[in-house]
């Protein structure tokens, strides 16, 4: 049985959210987008972008929902990159 | 439904590209939903004139536990080599050994005749790390003759390079199933569509040739007034494709027919009467069998046609479709289903409703209740996910003995026993009702965690709720009653029998094995009846060896013959052979011990087979051996936290053997630091004899053993007492008393003769005082010609020897080596799966040929076969 819902549990390492845009082809009806609850749906052309603020596991709980429906998936893209570690960090590797 | 939905149509060229690609090893399916793998799969295992055997396996849904899936894959093997199946249906167990169960399906593919394929289906659905890797294990081992065919959404993390660089992977992608114009043509007039040239182009190209698009369009065609005008809407539609269609497909259904498909979809699968319960209407299964009939995405799942699923990507859509319609219901349907599973005994699916449903109090309940039994099923994954699901607060004396169950059987003992202060703390609030239930519950895992610890003192008081008969308001009741009782009498037996040497370990242990086979579970029935082979080490040695043999016989019945389940059993024979002089064949069953041990184990049962090798090792005249084998029993002995049963005969052997290679002073000094339990014991007794017998002090031996002779000092048994005679002998014949030295060999004999003792006799050295006794009379001459020969160097045959001369036995590598032959891995590819190199390889090859006497690879494979050396479970 699947829960259409993005997993709760995060994971202790799991990097703060993030804001993300996934794009699917094809308009999405309202059956379907309402498997993406946490994620806001706008259409482009053909295709549909949904925007959401979703932490790790909850992207991959949605990038299976996006297998579970045999949805054509274009594109994930995430719209506020996070902090790299420090300058310095880098400056000192090799 | 009219019946005239889409057919599954032959596409002749994929069929023969299917059967292209399963002339390799593995066939990989790996294409997302929707794209007709099982569809495929279908058409070509119904094909009429096949000559390979067919394994059908389809992966449930999230299935967490591997154990229930090679479960399945086994049953689906034996169905398909032997229909009247001669061995017991698979069972679960609570340690699961992938490896042996690795082995074990090699094995009965290995044994069938003729080629068998075997096809497993939504394999992404396995989510089990262990079962992914140990099927990588079993296609790259596959025996000649045998292939697979994976189905599979996306590529799995299976390590099959070597297949892939040998040529034996075949792989069919998403590209490969997608259906031609032609193919679109041919199904929708194989399902009565009439659609323009044009129409079904259009048609092929909105859908772009995905299976399920197709299907389901064809679905809404048949019988449509305006096929071409579907057509011309569907393709100028921006709607995703199988939204759009599944809509379009329910819109021309019945209501009834509707209504079922939301309704039901919540269920991984469905069958009349469930369906009817949650329609609230009769005749569902009459709807299902016509959507089956017209390929409408539901299959039936038996071959009586009862049991039905839905695509899975249909299901998914309905489910969200039957949300969206009619949201207040979906909690009262998860209930009813929940209800009527429990009702059916399939607790997995009704805990998942119930949470489902958002009774997060019952679903706990339902848990906590049957978490027990669900371990002992091998289910501790799908615990553990299922336990995830609950939100935070939830039922804390409930689920935390959930989590004490899941941790006790997966050796979390310190997280066990928090777990279990937990649900103590909240034991009362509960109401009254559930508190008796969670207190049996609790009393038995601290029995099983106070075992496991060796904490053996909290292990009577446990048991107390023991006393009290099982009784429930209905069978189901009963059943988790005797589920847990059968686990509290065995660790009560283990405990009586292993530390305190109490009688009452076999009646508890028979007790258990005589439940244990009343309430189905093989797996308790095996551990009790193995530990009531050691437990039985004071009786007769006959009713011993029988006892061992009952526990060993149904251990291989299961294909548990080489589990650490079975070891007590295997090693307490090993030990018996190894009293009355058989050491040939003792030796066989400690090397079959050891092959049960590879896994787990503690040190009590380690201890065992260490005394036994010293045995072994001394009753052959190898005292250095023997005493390396005693020393590391010893030390063995020292990292118990309790006591064990056969504790002073390990010190007292050592301490013997060491005064026997020289080392009395060592042995003296190890002596002064015994505790006094251990020091006062009969074992020990006879140790200090011997030392000073070393010391050329025999009047001290007499004195050593005088608190044995008079019955005052503590023996483990009467096995001890012949020893003591013994020693007494040798020290009065030190003496020059050679009447009192005769009498004493006579009274050892006498003893010895019931069981036919052999190995006291020469363990101490006594061989002079035997011969000594030849020229007299004695009452057992046929026992002192078996001693004597023994003395000089043979081993007494086994009485129970099997017709068939045995071959020289192979070594466990060179057997790991013997497992791939029947494969058609090179020499070369035998090394690299077992990383050594090829001139080890060719050594252990070279071996296997001459201790098997065979000539080549084929004829070496026949005889490893008759001599049933390729299943670990009969291996010896």
């Amino acid at each position: 049985m699947r829960v259409h819902l993005p997993a709760l549990d995060h994971g202790l390492m799991d990097p703060a959210p993030a804001l993300y845009a996934i794009r699917i082809h094809g308009h999405l009806g309202a059956t379907v987008l309402s498997a993406f609850p946490a994620l806001a749906p706008q259409h482009h052309g053909v295709d549909t972008v949904l925007t959401g603020l979703l932490d790790r596991s909850a992207l991959y709980g949605v990038l299976a929902e996006v297998e579970a429906l045999g949805l054509d998936l274009l594109e994930v893209r995430q719209l506020t990159p996070q902090r790299k570690s420090p300058e310095s960090d880098d400056s000192r590797s090799p | 439904m009219d019946g005239a939905g889409p057919r599954l149509i032959g596409r002749g060229d994929l069929l023969a590209a299917l059967d292209r690609a399963v002339a390799r090893k593995v066939t990989v399916i790996s294409a997302p939903a929707g794209s007709g793998k099982t569809s495929l799969l279908r058409v070509w295992a119904g094909r009429p004139g096949r000559r390979h055997r067919l394994a059908v396996v389809g992966v449930q849904r999230d299935q967490h536990d591997a154990q229930q899936f090679w479960l399945a894959l086994l049953s689906a093997v034996r169905e398909a080599s032997a229909p009247s199946g001669r061995a017991e249906p698979p069972a679960a167990t609570p340690d699961f050994n992938g490896q042996a169960m690795v082995d074990r399906v090699l094995s009965e593919l290995a044994d069938a005749r003729d080629g068998t394929t075997l096809v497993i289906d939504d394999l992404h659905e396995l989510t089990s790390p262990d079962a992914l890797a140990q099927l990588t294990r079993l296609l790259t081992n596959l025996p000649g003759g045998v292939h697979a065919v994976l189905a599979t959404r996306r590529d799995l993390s299976l390590r099959l390079h070597q297949l892939r660089l040998a040529g034996e992977l075949a792989e069919i992608r998403a590209a490969d199933l997608r259906f031609s114009e032609r193919e679109t043509r041919e199904l929708l007039d194989a399902s009565g569509v009439a659609l323009s040239d044009a129409g079904a182009a259009l048609l092929h190209q909105r859908t772009e040739g995905w299976a399920a698009g197709l299907r389901l369009a064809a679905i809404s065609l048949a019988g449509h007034p305006d096929p071409e005008r579907f057509v011309a809407e569907f393709s100028g539609s921006d709607r995703t494709v199988a939204e759009y269609l599944i809509a379009e497909m329910l819109e021309r259904q019945p209501d009834e027919v509707k209504d079922l498909l939301l309704r039901t979809s919540l269920l991984d699968r469905v069958n009349g009467e469930l369906a009817d319960l949650l329609t609230g209407r009769l005749g569902s299964e009459r709807i299902l069998l016509a959507l089956e009939d017209a390929n409408a995405f539901v299959v039936s799942l038996d071959p009586e046609r009862t049991w039905f699923r839905y695509h899975h990507l249909f299901a998914d859509l309905l489910r969200l479709e039957l949300r969206r319609a009619l949201p207040e219901e979906v909690p009262g349907l998860h209930r009813r289903a929940a209800e009527w599973f429990v009702q059916h005994g399939q607790v997995v699916d009704a805990i998942r409703h119930t949470q489902a449903a958002g009774d997060w109090r019952g679903a706990a309940r339902l848990l906590a209740d049957y978490s027990f039994s669900l371990t002992l099923d091998g289910q501790t994954q799908t615990i553990q996910a299922l336990l995830r699901a609950f939100p935070p607060g939830v039922d804390h004396a409930e689920l935390a003995v959930v989590h004490a169950t899941v941790d006790l059987f997966q050796g979390r003992l310190d997280e066990a026993a928090a777990h279990l202060a937990v649900a103590e703390t909240y034991a009362e609030t509960p109401p009254p009702d559930r508190q008796r239930r969670l207190r049996v519950a609790i009393a038995s895992l601290k029995l099983s965690l106070a075992r496991r610890r060796g904490h053996f003192a909290g292990v009577l008081e446990q048991a107390k709720f023991l006393a009290s008969p099982v009784t429930g308001p209905s069978d189901e009741d009963i059943a988790l009653g005797s589920d847990l009782r059968v686990v509290a009498l065995m660790n009560l037996g283990i405990v009586e029998a292993w530390s305190l040497g109490l009688p009452d370990a076999e009646r508890h242990l028979r007790e258990g094995a005589v439940l244990a086979r009343r309430i189905g579970r093989p797996y308790l029935e095996v551990a009790c009846l193995a530990q009531l082979g050691f437990a039985s080490k004071i009786r007769p040695f006959a009713t011993t060896r029988r006892r061992c043999n009952e526990a060993i016989a149904l251990a291989d019945r299961h294909g548990w013959g080489a589990e650490p389940i079975v070891a007590p059993a295997l090693v307490t024979l090993a030990a018996n052979l190894v009293w009355t002089g058989e050491f040939d064949e003792g030796e066989r069953w400690l090397q079959r011990t050891e092959r049960a041990l590879q896994t787990d184990t503690g040190p009590g049962i380690r201890l065992l087979v260490r005394l036994a090798s010293g045995m072994l090792q001394a009753g052959r005249g190898r005292r250095r051996e023997a005493l390396e084998e005693f020393s590391a029993a010893e030390h063995l002995r020292s990292q118990l936290e309790g006591s064990h049963a056969l504790a002073s005969q390990v010190t007292g052997w050592m301490l013997a053997t060491q005064a026997r290679v020289g080392l009395p002073g060592e042995a003296r000094a190890y002596l002064a630091a015994l505790d006094d339990e251990r020091a006062g014991s009969g074992e020990v007794g006879n140790a200090r004899a011997v030392i000073s017998l070393a010391e050329g002090n025999p009047a001290a031996a007499l004195a050593a053993v005088a608190d044995v002779l008079d019955g005052t000092a503590p023996v483990i048994g009467y096995v001890t007492v012949v020893e003591t005679h013994l020693l007494a002998g040798l020290a009065h014949r030190e003496l020059g008393d050679q009447r009192a030295a005769n009498q004493a060999a006579e009274s050892a004999l006498g003893l010895a003769e019931p069981d036919r003792l052999v190995l006291p006799f020469v363990m101490t050295g006594s061989a002079e005082l035997l011969a000594a006794l030849l020229h007299h009379e004695t009452a057992h001459a046929a026992l002192l010609a078996d001693i004597l020969d023994v003395v000089h160097g043979s081993s007494l045959a086994a009485k129970d020897q099997s017709s068939s001369p045995p071959a020289q036995e192979l070594s466990p590598t060179e057997l790991r080596v013997l497992r791939y032959l029947p494969t058609n891995l090179s020499r070369p590819e035998i090394a690299s799966e077992l990383s050594v190199s090829v001139n080890t390889v060719n050594t252990h090859v070279r071996n296997i040929y001459t201790k098997l006497q065979a000539r080549d690879r084929s004829a070496a494979v026949q005889r490893a076969r008759e001599l049933r050396l390729l299943s670990a479970g009969l291996t010896r």
